[in-house]
């Protein structure tokens, strides 16, 4: 199945390859004409994910507003695939992509073959989860390589400082983590311990739901059996936060925990309206990738960046929902 | 043989005794009414789940794909109510749910007789398939805005007991029976036990084995369905490693993977076993790495145990020449 992933990812090289305007069938993948568009290859963690799709989708829609280059997407099978990523990057260096904008599935593991990419004259950007910057320094492209992307910290932040003025202070807390490892994870759980900190909160349980809406719900159930005064939860996503929102409902506390969350996906747009959720975060994640392809073609036109370049984040409440 | 079936229910059912009366004294609240609906409302799919496993794990085959088929029953059900008031369409997407379900499992049962191929591939292949389709149905959104009427039947409790949990419930009752009481029942095991003697028997083991795997996936519809009604969205990556909870069930609850062992009240109690353990951690505060750490040692020594109280059956019924190993005869 990973194959076919990657025989359909081929083909899809191989046919904007083909696809070049003004190129002549003749000259499979050569070295593109002054003049001609730039190729940039987007390399992706698993396109099985909502909000991935979403990268997916407003990549090509900017790619096609913007005209002045050709894209191509290549995804993997989950969030995991390691091997097929790095085959991946591989496979753009060698259809002699201009860029590569890429969310690595590993923060280690990519910097090789990103290294080899960035010897060939490949420019390359990196988006979602942040490289790291050691394995990056010790490659030599510590300073080649601009990560853009949001402050997912920060933003976790926020959402839990409008917890914090829903609560009020003392009051018991818990947080909803993500995937252990993840660094978007990591970083959410630590912008949300800042808040607590900050607002002078009480933090009685952290665990991990993995994401999920129904591991949430087991797991915030038994949050709230063992700690019955909880009047607040920090989820790491929204679909956890749904988890938590329905465990609520169940043990007839509606109104009584306030939910602080992160993402902003469709589904949660009534919890905020109706206020049991104070405030959820959208990082633009649609955009995140056509925000690195413009950083992309800056860098093929002669920029250079390095070191973070933070984007949009915009926390959303009941006064400001669209 | 019925003694000694009961016997190794027992046995799980003392287990399930000593790890509560455990957890009344160390975790938190664990003793509260409240707590009690908790568990019975987290322990219901996997109970629903293990309901259908348990038919299939007894004509010897295995259900991988539960988890992904649960996600497609689910999307594709959930897009057909979604926004939707009409009682119509919500038990037509309900019965949608099943009947998706009950074709995923006859595909699996299906397969593996007519090439002869091991289930356990070919449901592992239905897992990728499952979980694909899923995706690509709803574009890996997650569905949300579920008729009301469902979500109402998800925080329903009845007597006190969680609606949904009435319907594990249920269901757990009737593969007892079906198990236990009917000549359909008695087929099941008597393939797991000994395929050939079945079909010299005259009946056609393909179909009986076919049928079981459709009851899996009948039990997946209804899963999904409960799923839908417990968190009001339905999304195209939930149920992931479910397969693995709800065969985890099965084992604990006594049977064998060889096939032809195990029970019903088995099977049930090994998921409340599995629930009784992961509600009570948490209680405890026990960490996400080392609740796992202890899942997995506890899946270990039930069938650890299983098997010495195998061997020790097995030196009981001495008096006759054992001549193949495989305990063919414990549980008819």
């Amino acid at each position: 199945m990973n194959k076919k992933i990657v025989a359909v990812a081929g083909l899809a090289l191989a046919l904007t390859a083909c696809g070049k305007e003004g190129g002549t069938t003749a000259e499979p993948a050569a070295a593109p004409k002054p003049g001609e568009k730039p190729g940039v290859c987007l390399v992706m963690k698993s396109l099985a994910n909502e909000f991935f799709q979403q990268m997916q989708k407003g990549a090509e829609e900017h790619a096609a507003k913007r005209g002045d280059l050709t894209l191509s997407v290549v995804g993997i099978q989950n969030e995991t695939d390691i091997d097929n990523q790095v085959a991946a990057v591989e496979k753009c260096v060698t259809q002699q992509a201009k860029a590569i904008v890429i969310a690595p599935a590993d923060s280690r593991a990519l910097v090789a073959p990103l290294k080899r990419a960035v010897d060939a004259g490949v420019k390359v950007v990196n988006i979602d989860v942040q490289l790291e910057e050691g394995a990056m320094k010790a490659a030599g492209i510590g300073d080649k390589v601009p990560f853009v992307g949001p402050d997912n910290r920060e933003g976790a932040k926020q959402s839990g400082m409008e917890l914090v003025k829903a609560v009020g202070k003392d009051a018991e807390v818990v947080i909803l983590e993500g995937n252990p490892g993840a660094a978007n994870a990591a970083q959410r759980k630590a912008g949300f311990e800042d808040a607590i900190k900050e607002g002078g909160l009480k933090l009685v349980d952290s665990k991990t739901a993995h994401w999920e809406t129904n591991e949430a719900h087991t797991v915030f159930s038994n949050m709230l059996t063992a700690h019955p005064n909880i009047k607040g939860v920090l989820a790491g996503n929204d679909n956890m936060a749904l988890g938590a929102l329905k465990a609520i409902d169940e043990q007839g506390k509606k109104g009584q925990i306030k939910v602080a969350s992160f993402d902003n996906i469709p589904a949660i747009a009534q919890y905020v309206k109706d206020g049991s959720v104070v405030a959820t975060l959208d990082q633009y994640g649609a955009q995140q990738a056509a925000n690195g392809i413009d950083y992309a073609m800056k860098m093929v036109g002669g920029e250079n960046f390095s070191g973070w370049q933070k984007t949009e984040i915009k926390l959303i409440t009941k006064d400001n929902l669209g | 043989m019925i003694k000694r079936l009961v016997l190794g229910e027992a046995g799980i059912g003392v287990a399930l005794v000593v790890l509560a009366g455990f957890f009344v004294i160390a975790a938190p609240n664990f003793a509260t009414e409240q707590n009690l609906r908790n568990i019975m409302t987290q322990i219901t799919l996997n109970t629903v789940l293990a309901v259908g496993m348990t038919f299939v794990i007894l004509v010897g085959g295995i259900d991988l794909s539960v988890g992904s088929a649960m996600a497609l029953c689910a999307v594709v059900s959930g897009t057909m109510m979604a926004g939707s008031h009409s009682a119509v369409t919500l038990l037509g997407a309900i019965l949608v749910s099943v009947l998706v379900g009950g074709v995923v499992g006859w595909i699996n049962g299906f397969v593996s007789e007519q090439w002869r191929v091991p289930s356990f591939i070919v449901t592992l292949a239905m897992l990728n398939v499952a979980r694909g389709a899923a995706e690509r149905y709803t574009d890996a959104a997650t569905i949300y805005n579920l008729p009301a009427a469902l979500n109402d039947f998800g925080t329903l409790t009845l007597l006190g007991v969680p609606a949904v949990f009435w319907v594990a419930l249920l269901l757990a009752g009737i593969g007892w029976f079906v198990l236990s009481r009917t000549v359909f029942g008695r087929l099941i095991y008597a393939t797991g036990n000994n395929e050939e003697a079945v079909r010299l028997s005259g009946h056609k083991t393909s179909r009986i084995k076919i049928a079981a795997f459709m009851i899996a996936g009948l039990t997946v519809g209804i899963a999904a369905v409960l799923y839908m009604a417990r968190l009001n969205i339905a999304s195209p990556i939930l149920g992931q490693g479910y397969e693995l909870n709800a065969i985890a069930a099965v084992v604990i609850g006594g049977a064998s993977l060889m096939g032809g062992r195990g029970s019903m009240a088995g099977t049930f109690l090994g998921a409340c076993l599995l629930g009784v353990l992961t509600n009570g951690l948490l209680l405890m505060g026990v960490s996400d790495f080392e609740r796992q750490i202890i899942t997995g040692l506890v899946i270990l020594v039930a069938v650890v145990l299983d098997a010495y109280r195998l061997r020790l059956a097995r030196k009981l019924a001495v008096t006759q020449p054992a001549k193949e190993p495989v305990p063919a005869t414990v549980a008819s």
